[in-house]
């Protein structure tokens, strides 16, 4: 068995063992399938997948926790179905629906109206208490899955998937923590679970014997007291001797209280919830999906080989790669999901469209790419040049292209345009290229960072790439390239208050080396995310004693929307690393052992003086904007991207280096 | 009046952000709510700010000024049977925007990142500003074309007008920041260029950054009004900067007025009519300051977010009648990636004109009505369905109207919360309803309702949960839920009496919610002189409080009160005067001393009478305890099912 074997599941025949498994996208408008979606499975299907389970379709109306959810029980859904469908359906892969009511995971802010759950618990993320559901209320939200499920079948799924699992009513039902009913839809499991196996029943009845039913179950809920693994096989044996269910999906992890369970981040290691599928598959007949974070297809072959499922989830592997299968199977590499979580995790729960940091296409699937301007001369049309994938052999016969700067917003620039025809050479200053980059791969943890590089990297293979070349004014005259791709950077910004002061240095002189801190060391963070977090890691496994201080309320704010957060403020306990907010650093002076910082306690207006042996910086950076100062203004049409137009995270330099390729 | 144009009151309607766009158009919903408040009598509005650069998407439905020539003309027709003045707010965020969704670079005139968002924006050059430039031009132009009375040109909160005004955000070295002023000046010229002649001009101009040590002082904000008023037709002088956004439209904290000084101030340093903003809520104020020379007009615009009306009422000398604005934030404030639509506290048909009823008017059938529950949803009920011409009692256990909002507004800093209940009571009072204070009822009192032919309504309010530790658990501790401790403050007359009748020690504020009733009760355990201690499984206090502006403020007051904030923490156990506390992420436990435990927890529906009759209608928290909000809409649909059903 590879992921390459067809199996049955139901009435159906999945061509591969690999699913793109139901996750948000934010591309509803006004509740509706739009084009993109329908754009964004048909690539992943292109793409190998062996089956589509698409996000949430809500059941009813008054169950609407974000903005940008699918209003499956609208029959105005029906028409957006049937083109998603038969998107996906031109590639030979089956695609179902999830079926979903979020029960109290959930707000009145739009719907205004009250949440339905099994009792009145308030959920820990949304905090609003909902009514108890009553019994008539039960009948019409089962009523609804299958009407939503009908709704579904005339928009040409293949079948449904109904969610038990991350952020759904019926996991409320399931979950001694939330179900504290007394009448026959609590007490025991067969009690909890009585409502599940109405709507399996109710949507059996809807789409007949000729499409697939699945179940996702929430194998953990990581929370005391809540459903466990033993539960969740108890209630997967009890849903297949029902005989109405086809395949079992499995997931660890409540949405609005372990969300770093369902969609972990880079330090989880892959294949993490697959004991959730193989207890079940042991105890079951039916076909069960594995997930956990597989972004190398080898983990995932190796969970199949080793019987822990019969088929495996892929989210954001084949989000960062829409060919993961298709690579899966030539051995070609793609571009790796890193677990990053920025643009995916970090933008959906924004309320914004999902997006990837290592492939700037995902979530704009729907907007065709505009053909390269290629010269006349050339015997290649445009058009057909424009659906050649990024890592096909280039056509050189495009315009000479300078990039100078080989971090990723070079190195993306260099790749899409490459592989659209153009000639592309690359000068880096440094010996490798890579930028910030590489050095924010080498912090504990972080490794897995370094693929958003070499994975650019590899796809430059028709680039010429020099390496310890330095691009000044000159350097451009001589070359006279059609256009020149600015992507030099950002440079390490000195605090006014730091001087000259030798121990006070920049979070990249301390990963590159350059300095060595011992002793008691301040990390200072007014970039909210990783670099400080990474460095102040980096130096407590050093045997540094570490504080982080910050102006802002919290350490590392934006940890929390990449859900690193809680796994981070765990290394940091188990590594004494201690915290520190509201203060803002006002002045440095020498000290006899390091230096003595006066400290602004904003909060309360109180001045302090503390000596540290070192203090590290994490405060943003200058645009490397020289060339840009020489070069503007000059015949040679110059695009600035990424860093050096205004220092940002990585994926707005791949973002902008894709652009420019697509542009020139 | 205004360049020839006459307002037909003094009281302006200020921009402000809605979420009521489609996509980034002005739409019909933005039409019905302006065209709400023209016909309750405001002289002057200003739509939403509408961006006037792509480069610029400050939030999802921000308008786009290219965008808005449509609904611009719906707005100007709507509004036009009323006479109300009517301008496009016009801005750019800069560097305050959002690249989340233009998914570009942000512009900004030097490379400063934004305290909120720590986004480093690019420094604009000379084309981009060109393009900054012309976009306001073409954005007057197409306001004007669109049938409005002019624009309104925002140099204020989140705008990059204020950035290139201001040494915190603007240190080029080019003449744009050797004269931080030209900027706004161009862009006055444009947009005058671009209304022509007849156009009303407004600026919007932020005159204090309350940043003294590098931001735009008030000496120095008067006088840049001083140099660029002369172009304009109207000053509305405002305070705050990206390190102070909440102080621009405060929440209930700050008192009604506070601009007055910083007003008046600019008034006497130019010759063009000046706007009061700034939390001016109440007429007489409204009224004081115009007559004390302060202003010229006043900017009320969360009023009439809550009472469309106003200036209606006022003129028709039925002041007492204009519902009351809390100034909470809770639903006004919408800067929030979830895109919530304006509302108000207690007016909850605001900014959805398009989807609900107007309460006036009157029911084919009179009825008698009986209302079980005299809060916030059974006093809306029975008002509306006294309005609607129907026959009402109220009943109320206590001796007083008001339920869990008068707890609610016992809350320090929440009193304006309270102002509510006395307006219900004066409308209940003028509608006629029977009300009936100390009456409990029970469920033959509602059969024998039913029998006479009365419709039955239950608003009977939420009850305490289990204590969060489990009932066994607490020993000597004294455990009190938020609201029986505001109920005996308010009887006992003071927080210190309460609490002296407790064990001494620390009091542990247990709060899962974050929300305005945790941080309010630590504050008040403070300032009564003992040791408070807030329990948040949140990274910050009161985290909830993010929309309405208050967090940073109220996590200042806790420190400056010295409330020890435990955050991350749940409270695990209370036994033998000590607290177990376990971090959320790390299970790392710690013990403190602990005397009283006052729990700000969810609440349980009231439901027992509904349990008895469970075919009664019902609203508020007895159905799901939530907020005054909810308790209000629902009320208000009960009241129009039962009027239906006559």
């Amino acid at each position: 068995m590879t992921l390459f074997s067809p199996l049955r599941v139901g009435p159906l025949t999945l061509p591969t063992r690999i699913v793109f498994c139901a996750h948000l996208t934010g591309s509803a408008l006004d509740g509706l399938p739009t084009e993109q979606h329908a754009a964004y499975y048909a690539a992943r299907a292109a793409g190998g997948a062996g089956l589509i389970v698409t996000e949430e379709h809500s059941v009813h109306p008054d169950d609407r926790p974000y903005e940008k959810l699918l209003r499956g029980h609208d029959p105005a859904a029906v028409p957006g179905y049937r083109r998603l469908t038969a998107a996906v359906h031109a590639h030979g892969v089956p695609v179902l629906a999830q079926l979903n009511h979020n029960g109290a995971q959930s707000s009145g802010m739009y719907s205004r109206r009250p949440l339905l759950a099994p009792s009145p618990v308030a959920d820990p993320l949304f905090r609003e208490v909902p009514k108890e559901i009553t019994a008539a209320e039960i009948r019409e939200v089962v009523a609804g899955y299958a009407r939503t499920a009908g709704h579904c079948a005339a928009g040409g799924f293949d079948g449904v998937e109904i969610q038990c699992s991350q952020a759904s009513l019926l996991r409320q039902f399931l979950s001694p923590l939330t179900n504290r009913r007394t009448d026959r839809y609590g007490g025991d499991l067969a009690g909890r679970a009585r409502i599940v196996l109405e709507v399996l029943a109710a949507v059996r009845e809807a789409i007949g014997p000729r499409r697939a039913l699945g179940v996702r179950l929430c194998g953990d809920e990581g929370i005391p007291g809540g459903t466990t693994l033993a539960e969740a096989v108890a209630t997967a044996r009890l849903l297949a001797a029902d005989g109405r269910v086809d395949y079992l999906n499995t997931s660890v992890g409540v949405a609005t209280a372990t969300l770093h369970l369902v969609e972990p981040p880079m330090p989880v290691r892959a294949g993490y919830a697959l004991p959730v599928a193989a207890a079940i598959r042991a105890a079951v007949a039916l076909p069960v999906v594995g997930v956990g974070r597989f972004t190398d297809p080898a983990d995932a072959a190796r969970a199949l080989a080793e019987g822990h499922c019969d088929l495996v989830g892929v989210v954001r592997g084949q989000i960062a790669d829409p060919e993961f299968a298709a690579h899966a199977r030539s051995g070609r590499p793609g571009r790796t999901c890193v677990g990053c979580n920025q643009e995916c995790a970090g933008r959906v729960g924004l309320n914004q469209p999902l997006g990837c940091l290592v492939n700037p296409r995902a979530g704009q699937e729907a907007v065709a790419l505009p053909p390269p301007r290629i010269p006349r001369e050339s015997p290649v049309s445009g058009a057909r040049v424009a659906e050649i994938p990024w890592a096909s052999r280039p056509l050189r016969r495009g315009r000479a292209v300078l990039v100078v700067g080989g971090g990723p917003a070079g190195l993306s620039a260099a790749a899409t345009a490459a592989a659209r025809g153009h000639r592309v050479t690359l000068c880096e200053r440094e010996q490798r290229t890579g930028g910030q980059v590489a050095v924010a791969a080498s912090t504990p943890g972080r490794a897995g960072f370094g693929a958003v590089v070499s994975d650019l990297l590899a796809e430059c293979d028709g680039v010429d790439i020099r390496t310890g070349v330095t691009v000044d004014a000159a350097f451009v005259e001589r070359e006279r390239p059609d256009a020149v791709v600015l992507a030099t950077g950002a440079r390490p910004a000195r605090p006014a208050w730091a001087g000259s002061l030798a121990r006070v240095a920049d979070v990249r002189d301390v990963l590159t080396g350059r300095v060595v801190p011992t002793g008691s060391v301040l990390v200072y963070d007014e970039l909210g995310f990783h670099p400080a977090t990474s460095v102040a890691e980096h130096l407590a496994a050093a045997g540094c004693a570490v504080e982080i201080a910050t102006p802002a309320m919290v350490v590392g704010q934006d940890l929390g929307l990449t859900l690193d957060m809680e796994l981070f403020h765990r290394r940091a306990h188990a590594a004494g690393i201690t915290m520190t907010t509201d203060r803002v650093v006002l002045a440095a002076a020498p000290a006899r052992s390091g230096v003595m910082l006066t400290v602004l306690d904003h909060a309360v207006d109180a001045v302090s003086e503390i000596g540290y042996a070192w203090v590290v910086t994490a405060v943003p950076p200058e645009p490397e904007d020289a060339l840009w100062r020489a070069l503007r203004g000059q015949d040679v049409p110059v695009h600035r991207i990424g860093d050096c137009l205004a220092p940002r995270r990585a994926a707005a330099a791949v973002r902008e280096g894709h652009r420019i390729g697509v542009a020139l | 009046m205004l360049r020839g144009r006459t307002a037909p009151s003094r009281v302006l309607f200020g921009p402000h952000e809605t979420n009521l766009a489609w996509r980034r158009e002005i739409s019909e919903r933005h039409a019905a709510y302006y065209a709400r408040r023209a016909a309750g009598g405001a002289g002057v509005i200003v739509t939403e700010v509408a961006s006037v650069h792509g480069s610029d998407w400050p939030y999802e439905r921000a308008p786009l000024a290219a965008d808005a020539g449509p609904g611009w003309a719906a707005v100007a027709q709507a509004c036009r049977p009323y006479g109300s003045l009517v301008l496009a707010g016009l801005g750019h965020a800069g560097g305050q925007g959002s690249s989340a969704y233009g998914q570009q670079a942000l512009w900004a005139p030097s490379g400063v990142a934004d305290p909120g968002t720590r986004e480093v924006p690019m420094v604009v050059e000379q084309p981009e500003i060109d393009a900054l430039v012309a976009g306001y031009g073409a954005a007057a132009t197409s306001a004007v074309s669109a049938g409005l009375d002019g624009v309104e040109v925002a140099a204020g909160q989140h705008s990059i007008l204020r950035q290139f005004l201001s040494g915190l955000t603007n240190r080029r070295r080019d003449t744009y920041g050797a004269d931080r002023v030209r900027l706004l000046r161009e862009v006055l010229a444009a947009v005058r260029a671009g209304l022509g002649a007849d156009g009303v001009l407004g600026l919007r101009l932020c005159c204090d950054e309350l940043a003294p040590w590098a931001g735009i002082t008030p000496e120095q904000g008067t006088a840049v009004a001083g140099a660029v008023a002369g172009t304009a037709d109207y000053l509305v002088p405002v305070r705050g900067s990206g390190l102070s956004v909440w102080a621009t439209r405060p929440d209930m904290h700050e008192e009604p007025g506070f601009n007055r000084g910083l007003c008046a101030r600019v008034r006497t340093a130019v010759a063009v009519p000046v706007v009061l903003q700034g939390s001016v809520v109440d007429p007489a104020f409204a009224q004081q300051a115009l007559d004390q020379g302060v202003a010229d007009l006043v900017e009320m615009t969360r009023a009439q977010i809550a009472e469309p009306d106003l200036v209606r009422h006022v003129r028709a000398g039925t002041a007492e009648r204009i519902r009351p604005c809390t100034l909470s934030n809770a639903r006004s404030a919408v800067r929030d990636p979830r895109n919530p639509v304006v509302s108000d506290d207690a007016e909850p048909r605001a900014g959805h004109e398009t989807e609900d009823p107007p309460v006036e008017g009157t029911d084919a059938v009179s009825r008698a009505a009986v209302v079980v529950g005299g809060g916030p949803a059974g006093m809306e009920a029975a008002r509306v369905l006294a309005l609607r011409g129907h026959r009402v009692r109220l009943l109320e256990r206590d001796g007083r109207l008001g339920g869990a909002l008068r707890l609610a507004a016992a809350v320090p800093g929440r009193a304006r919360m309270g102002l509510l209940v006395p307006w219900w009571e004066r409308e209940l009072a003028r509608l006629g309803v029977a009300v009936e204070l100390g009456a409990e009822a029970d469920p033959a009192l509602l059969d024998a309702a039913g029998r006479a032919g009365e419709a039955v309504l239950l608003a009977t309010g939420s009850r305490p949960a289990q204590s969060p530790i489990g009932g066994p658990a607490v020993l000597d501790a004294v455990f009190l839920d938020a609201a029986a401790f505001e109920s005996a403050v308010l009887a006992a007359g003071s927080t210190a009496a309460v609490l002296a009748r407790r064990p001494a020690g620390t009091v542990v504020v247990h709060d899962p919610v974050g929300d305005s009733t945790g941080v309010g009760i630590a504050e008040q355990v403070a300032a009564a002189g003992r040791a408070a201690v807030l329990v948040t499984p949140d990274q910050v206090a009161g985290v909830q409080l993010a929309r309405t502006g208050d967090l940073v403020p109220a996590n200042i007051r806790l420190q400056r009160a010295g409330v020890v904030r435990e955050l991350r923490t749940r409270l695990l156990d209370v036994r033998d005067g000590r607290a177990v506390l376990e971090h959320v992420w790390t299970g790392a436990c710690r013990e403190i001393g602990c005397a009283v435990v006052i729990d700000c927890g969810h609440r349980l529906p009231a439901d027992e009478l509904w349990r008895a009759r469970p075919q009664l209608r019902r609203a508020g928290d007895c159905v799901a305890p939530r907020t005054v909000h909810e308790a209000v809409l629902e009320g208000r649909r009960a009241a129009f099912m039962v009027g239906a059903s006559g």
